[in-house]
């Protein structure tokens, strides 16, 4: 009767195709849906199909620091010899999994980072968590992550960062967590590893600025997409490989400059966008902004720009210093709604506004990412002060929902367009 | 001898199935539905009898089913599909199991249904007004692949990538996506298993609202596709049952419930 | 234009300033050998003790003279002298304002080559916190009237006061550590004294001693130790505003990350935070222009000399100044 005989797949196969199902169809998308495709994106799509469909480990050789959020100092891990690999997920499939575990409300990025250590199915398995007690869910969700068996420490993180105190409490625990990777590596942190570290990440830190210095050209020869699947890549490739695919992308964009080759239309508004973090393969609203023919040029968010914009800066290089600098840059230019008060975020967007030419801003934040659905109503109303165009979508990882949030979006774009076309 | 008739008027085929007494399948034949039920119908059971050579007086019972059920008038009963997939699902699966769920994937609609452990239906869900991920949509994809719905489940095995997913079922939309991914020339295969696990997708997904408990039973027309088959266990992380006809399932439940109400009629009434 | 520019910004501060110190500090300390003098309204400390060395001389020692005056001769031709003084000592700060004690003090230089000495050593500097950081800024202002008011106590009496005794008629300059140390470096060690004469003159010069000390401790372990109290600073910023080289600040730019604050030897919070006011030359500003060097926001801090940008802030500058310009490992 039942003449099919083939196996079953286990539910790690079946996550890992879920997953690669995701992943393909956006890199797909990526590589052929835009005019003026750029060859050297090729490493970055590559690197994340073979990560995502083909489950290739990058680190095997190396201890794997699992980080929850931007604020652990890759630099002390470098300087210790790990690997930083920040754990921030944005597969549906694994948020799915998280939503048996975390309430239905929850953040569909904290679920589907819950939902893959759940799993335990990682192509670069971390030794060791380091979550920092940002926002409420992260916080909590450590906890989750622990009973899985996972060794995870929490990093005390303060909520404010204009006082001494938290700048003090701040630095204490950078230092705590110095020591207790120290520990875990065996190794002692010393003055030239750190030196090195640091001036490794400035330089990536530095591309990223010259990549930037791109988008403000009136000929954008990037997209937003691509630049958010560069600055994803930082999460867990090898640094020196994501450094010289960078240079070579930098010196791909230096040509189509000067060609004025663009990647955008005629009349394509172009976009601030701030809000949630957008992580591979959740590029949903990014899409249907590009989608829509308007060009994302910057952006205010913790997987892209806020990871890279600031950089440590030294004055006496010495580990003393170095420490203090590390960890300052994480707490006091960070612009996370995590934070009570956050004017600063609202200067960022505005000045990224004014420094890009931006024609509007697109915020949006997850249902369940409290904080910024909290921020937004302040954000708003400072745009609407500064007379600049603002949308404010709400989504999750669902891949439906994409019609009604793709109507607001042209209408918006459209908007854009009009303005633009009175004001000439 | 008596025969027993079921008749299954669906959407896009209308099926006809005879049993003996010991609710055997005797012959079954499918004919298109196309524009006029009934008259379609009644040829279509003409020529089955013809074939197995059984005079129109040795029926002792025939039951109507599905959605043009009830513009067959000569049926001595109607139900519906639901009961008569239930029915046709155990009688057909009784070697290998006790039946729990349902999964039937048909022309233009797709249906999960829960059985108790007697068999009567507990809960049924089915797709919204609209044909995505039935058989109709499995039949446009292959025709802008240009290949056979019957070549389907062997492109679906040969398929090395990752299947390319496409985000709607729905038979309109699907199209143009498929036309796209074919314009930047990736596998077919990939394509086909990509569309084969859309699918399965969301039927696990119906099937997950009524609750899923084994033994699972899948019929249908596209029932006979194996690449949709794999993909749907694979979703679904559970082994399934397909049997040998899926096509027939429901008439055939219609069949063996015309022999179960002809036995249990009064002894007087049978003779009419 | 651009490109002269363009090298200013990017240039590297630390190595300017360092040089640029050394040649200010033999103009200050050495300049007179070679005849060199600049007159005696120097809003620096050019000590008059420094008396063969010097290349001009400081105003506060000129400025308590200025003032032991009696009130008759000070309504004439003595407070005359005084308000001419002054205008010269205004026209010399205006040039550089605060400037003068980033880049011309001697002492100020002498606390910075301590800093690079501790640097060497490799111990950490201390901090103030925040609270006695805003609580100690007082002194200095409390030190400018005490060395205004001793004077002019000298030769009058006030609210019925006795009148002070002669032995203090240069009272800061007693305690103030540049006229045993500047001297020093010419070899002459005379200022290394305790005066006996007069019970004044003994504890002038016991506190004179005891600040030298102090002032060597501290800036050790403290980088600008001493400025944080310099009456000279507190003068200085009286008339500041109008000075002609500027801090400037661009607010919207600022990203409050914190870095110019962690650069200041001054611990000035309010360039970092302060995100509304242009002006930033605040009363403890050495216009040492680090916070610019450390600054990564294009065009957030700037040295505006009479309306002309003559160093601002820039990402690639920040990045050739970390060296994270070019992947290189140090192996140390």
């Amino acid at each position: 009767m039942n003449n099919i005989n083939h196996n079953i797949e286990s539910p790690k196969e079946k996550q890992n195709r879920h997953k690669a199902m995701e992943a393909i169809k956006l890199l797909n998308t990526l590589r052929e849906d835009f005019k003026a495709p750029i060859s050297s994106m090729e490493y970055f799509y590559d690197l994340f199909e073979r990560v995502h469909c083909k489950h290739e480990s990058l680190h095997d050789d190396k201890t794997k620091i699992g980080t929850m959020c931007i604020q652990i100092p890759s630099e002390i891990i470098y300087a210790l010899d790990g690997v930083p690999i920040r754990l921030c997920n944005g597969f549906y499939t694994d948020d799915e999994i998280g939503s048996d575990l975390m309430p239905q409300k929850a953040c569909p990025l904290i679920k589907a980072t819950v939902g893959h250590f759940a799993s335990g199915n990682f192509t670069d398995k971390p030794d060791i968590v380091f979550s920092p007690t940002t926002c409420d869910q992260k916080t909590k969700a450590g906890v989750t992550i622990e009973s899985f068996g996972y060794k995870l420490i929490d990093i005390d993180f303060p909520r404010t960062k204009e006082s001494e105190a938290s700048r003090e409490y701040w630095r204490r625990s950078v230092k705590q967590f110095a020591v207790e990777l120290s520990r875990f590596q065996g190794k002692k942190l010393t003055r030239t590893s750190l030196k090195n570290a640091i001036k490794k990440i400035g330089y990536a830190q530095s591309l990223y600025h010259k990549l930037s210095e791109f988008r403000k050209n009136e000929l954008v020869p990037i997209l937003g997409l691509d630049v958010f699947l560069v600055t994803n890549a930082f999460f867990f490739d090898k640094i020196d490989n994501w450094i010289e695919a960078t240079e070579k992308l930098l010196s791909e964009l230096e040509i189509r400059a000067k060609e004025k080759i663009t990647v955008s239309g005629k009349a394509s508004p172009r976009i601030v966008y701030t809000g949630s973090p957008p992580i591979f393969p959740n590029y949903k609203i990014p899409l249907i902004v590009e989608q829509s023919d308007a060009i994302i040029v910057a952006d205010e968010t913790c997987s892209s720009n806020r990871m890279f914009n600031d950089m440590v800066a030294v004055d006496e290089w010495n580990i003393y210093d170095m420490m203090d600098s590390i960890s300052d840059k994480y707490l006091k230019a960070c612009t996370c709604p995590i934070f009570t008060k956050n004017e600063d975020r609202i200067r960022r967007v505005i000045q990224l506004v004014r420094a890009y030419k931006a024609d509007g801003v697109v915020y949006q934040a997850f249902a369940g990412c409290t904080v910024y659905e909290m921020e937004q109503r302040s954000v708003l109303e400072a745009m609407e002060k500064e007379g600049i165009p603002i949308i404010y979508l709400e989504s999750d990882y669902s891949p439906s929902q994409g019609g009604q949030l793709s109507t607001r979006v042209e209408a918006f774009i459209e908007s854009l367009k009009n303005r633009r076309r009175m004001k000439k | 001898m008596n025969y027993f008739v079921g008749i299954d008027i669906g959407s896009t085929a209308i099926k006809i199935t005879v049993t003996d007494e010991h609710k055997r399948l005797v012959g079954f034949k499918i004919n298109a539905s196309g524009s006029m039920f009934y008259k379609y119908a009644k040829e279509t059971l003409q020529s089955l009898l013809d074939e197995l050579h059984i005079s129109q007086d040795d029926i002792a019972y025939t039951v109507a089913t599905g959605y043009g059920r009830k513009l067959f008038k000569e049926a001595d009963e109607n139900i519906s599909e639901i009961t008569a997939n239930a029915i046709g699902a155990q009688e057909a699966a009784r070697e290998y199991g006790e039946i729990k769920t349902i999964i039937n994937i048909g022309g233009q609609d797709s249906k999960a249904i829960s059985l108790d452990s007697e068999g009567n239906v507990v809960n049924f869900a089915m797709n919204d007004r609209c044909a995505a991920g039935t058989g109709k949509f499995l039949d446009v994809v292959a025709m802008n692949l240009e290949i056979g719905v019957d070549e389907l489940s062997d492109y679906h095995f040969k398929s090395t990538g990752t299947p390319l997913s496409i985000s709607s079922t729905c038979a309109v939309f699907a199209e143009s996506e498929i036309i796209g991914l074919l314009g930047s020339n990736h596998s077919v295969e990939d394509i086909v298993s990509g569309v084969h696990y859309s699918i399965a997708k969301r039927i696990v997904k119906l099937v997950k609202r009524v609750g899923i408990k084994e033994n699972v039973y899948f019929d249908g027309g596209p029932a006979l596709n194996a690449g949709l088959v794999h993909a749907i266990e694979n979703e679904l992380g559970k082994k399934i049952f397909v049997p040998e006809y899926p096509q027939i399932t429901t008439s055939f439940g219609a069949a063996v419930l015309a022999c179960d109400a002809f036995k249990n009629m009064p002894e007087v009434e049978r003779e009419f | 234009m651009l490109n002269l520019k363009r090298k200013i910004n990017n240039m590297n501060l630390v190595r300017f300033r360092f040089w640029f110190q050394i040649v200010a500090f033999l103009i200050i300390v050495y300049g007179g050998y070679v005849g060199l003098d600049l007159g005696d309204k120097l809003p620096t400390f050019a000590c008059v003790y420094n008396s063969e060395g010097t290349g001009g001389k400081c105003y506060v020692g000129m400025l308590q003279h200025d003032l032991k005056h009696p009130l008759e001769t000070f309504m004439g031709f003595a407070g005359y002298a005084f308000l001419i003084s002054l205008a010269m000592f205004i026209a010399w700060f205006w040039v550089l304002n605060k400037g003068w004690c980033g880049f011309v003090c001697p002492l100020g230089t002498m606390q910075d080559w301590l800093t690079a000495l501790r640097e060497k050593l490799k111990i950490r500097f201390s901090e103030y916190s925040w609270a006695n950081r805003s609580k100690i800024k007082s002194i200095k202002y409390i030190l400018l009237i005490l060395l205004l008011i001793i004077p002019v106590m000298i030769s009058n009496s006030i609210g019925g006061l006795p009148k002070l005794p002669n032995g203090l008629s240069m009272p800061f300059c007693d305690i103030c550590p540049g006229r045993m140390l500047i001297p020093a470096f010419t070899g002459n060690f005379n200022q290394f004294y305790i005066d006996f004469s007069s019970k004044t003159d003994l504890v002038m010069t016991i506190l004179g001693m005891m600040i030298v000390g102090l002032f060597l401790v501290g800036s050790f372990i403290k980088k600008r130790f001493f400025c944080y109290f310099c009456p000279m600073a507190a003068l200085q910023y009286i008339f500041s505003k109008p000075a002609l080289l500027k801090l400037y600040k661009d607010g919207a730019k600022c990203t409050k990350c914190g870095d110019c604050y962690r650069a200041c030897d001054m611990d000035i919070l309010e360039i970092a935070d302060d995100v509304t006011s242009k002006n930033l030359v605040t009363e403890d500003c050495i216009l040492c222009l680090k916070c610019i060097a450390a600054c990564p926001e294009d065009g957030c801090l700037e040295a505006n000399f009479i309306g002309i940008t003559i160093f601002e802030s820039s990402k690639e500058g920040f990045i050739l100044r970390m060296a994270m310009d070019m992947q290189k490992e140090s192996h140390e």
